[in-house]
């Protein structure tokens, strides 16, 4: 038995509504069925959003910089590129290493680009 | 630890001048190469070192200012005048664009008719895409003035809205004029028109994508509660170069699109 609770409109000029409990009529299809469960699952969903998103995308982030400001502002000596951790340092590594690489195939290949070769 | 007994900003020892000009030299010789012998090898590599070094250099930069607190106000006024000059400089390369722009229209010569636009080229109809580009340049000014407006009066959810605003109508903006690029019925091979058109607009747009990064940059920096009420400089910087490639856009319009159709 499905009932549910209805407020009427309250008349002009008065400010009383009543409270009328009404017994709704079993859905008879599957149709009908389907979409009272698809509603019910819509109704979950938006009470579920509107109390886990208390803002508007993106969520709301902890604010890190205190944590931040403690590491970077630590006497260990090291500069502000290796200050970070671990992944500066590889990244550092891989940069430079690049550079390296880079001065070497420059010359060679602007070398290679500005010699006559010799034709067999 | 020494400590200073100045405002300045004595910076630590930095790999990443260095890595820059190699990545430089890298990429334009890679250019040479690429032209004469086929190979991208030298020049990719090139651009990787350079995006490397950029986003090391600047990841530096914020540490220094937003965690150690080196950007006192002499320091930040330095850096004011330092963005100034750079899009001072900026200036002067668009008006070099322009004045070809302006040399090969003003008199057209016999090779071209005799007018402008020279015969057999199809103009774009300003008062299509080029006037919606406007009309989206426009607004992003509005959105990005919203979101200075918004972090001086502490309103975080809208410094994020109006930036991401800012930020979709730079890439819309993009989005519309590639399509352009794409749908136009001349190249830049098409004489000195398709030159003029495409390096002054080809440049403007690069500066469109590099202005939408500097907002993004500005926008993951604002989630991460980086930027305050008072101190954003930032900010300010990317909304400064923003402005500067709207009016450039403004100019190109009225220039090239409209008046040169």
């Amino acid at each position: 038995m499905r009932l549910i609770l209805r407020q009427t409109r309250a008349e002009e000029g008065s400010d009383i509504s009543v409270l009328v409990l009404v017994r709704l009529p079993e859905p008879h299809d599957l149709k009908e069925k389907s979409f009272i469960t698809m509603f019910r699952h819509l109704r979950t969903l938006q009470q579920f959003s509107r109390r886990t998103v208390s803002s508007s995308a993106p969520r709301q982030l902890e604010n890190k910089v205190p944590g931040k400001q403690k590491i970077f502002q630590e006497d260990n000596g090291l500069p502000i590129h290796l200050k970070g951790g671990v992944t500066d340092a590889l990244l550092y590594r891989a940069t430079m290493a690049l550079t390296v690489f880079g001065c070497g195939y420059v010359v060679y290949t602007l070398l290679d680009a500005a010699l006559p070769k010799k034709k067999n | 630890m020494a400590h200073q007994a100045h405002a300045y900003h004595m910076v630590d020892p930095s790999p990443w001048p260095l890595t820059g000009a190699v990545g430089a030299l890298l990429m334009t010789s890679g250019l040479a190469i690429w032209f004469h012998f086929h190979s991208m090898t030298l020049m990719t590599l090139g651009l990787i070192l350079l995006l490397l070094t950029m986003y090391q250099w600047w990841r530096d930069i914020i540490r220094e200012g937003t965690f150690q607190g080196h950007h006192t106000p002499p320091v930040q006024k330095g850096l004011r005048y330092g963005m100034i000059l750079f899009i001072t400089s900026e200036v002067f390369f668009f008006l070099g664009f322009f004045w070809a722009f302006y040399h090969s229209s003003l008199a057209p010569t016999p090779e071209l008719g005799g007018c402008w636009p020279p015969t057999g080229i199809t103009t774009l109809d300003p008062f299509e895409v080029p006037l919606l580009n406007t009309a989206v340049l426009l607004a992003s000014g509005v959105t990005v003035t919203w979101a200075h407006h918004s972090i001086m009066e502490g309103e975080r959810k809208q410094t994020i809205q109006s930036l991401a605003l800012t930020i979709i109508l730079g890439l819309y903006f993009t989005a519309l004029q590639a399509m352009e690029y794409y749908e136009a019925p001349f190249t830049i091979a098409d004489g000195v028109y398709g030159s003029t058109f495409f390096v002054a607009t080809g440049f403007h747009g690069l500066h469109v994508i590099i202005g939408s990064t500097f907002l993004a940059v500005c926008f993951l920096r604002q989630i991460q509660y980086h930027f305050t009420s008072e101190h954003h400089f930032g900010f300010e910087a990317a909304a400064w170069y923003w402005h500067f490639v709207d009016v450039v856009w403004l100019f190109l319009y009225v220039s090239i699109y409209w008046w040169g159709s």
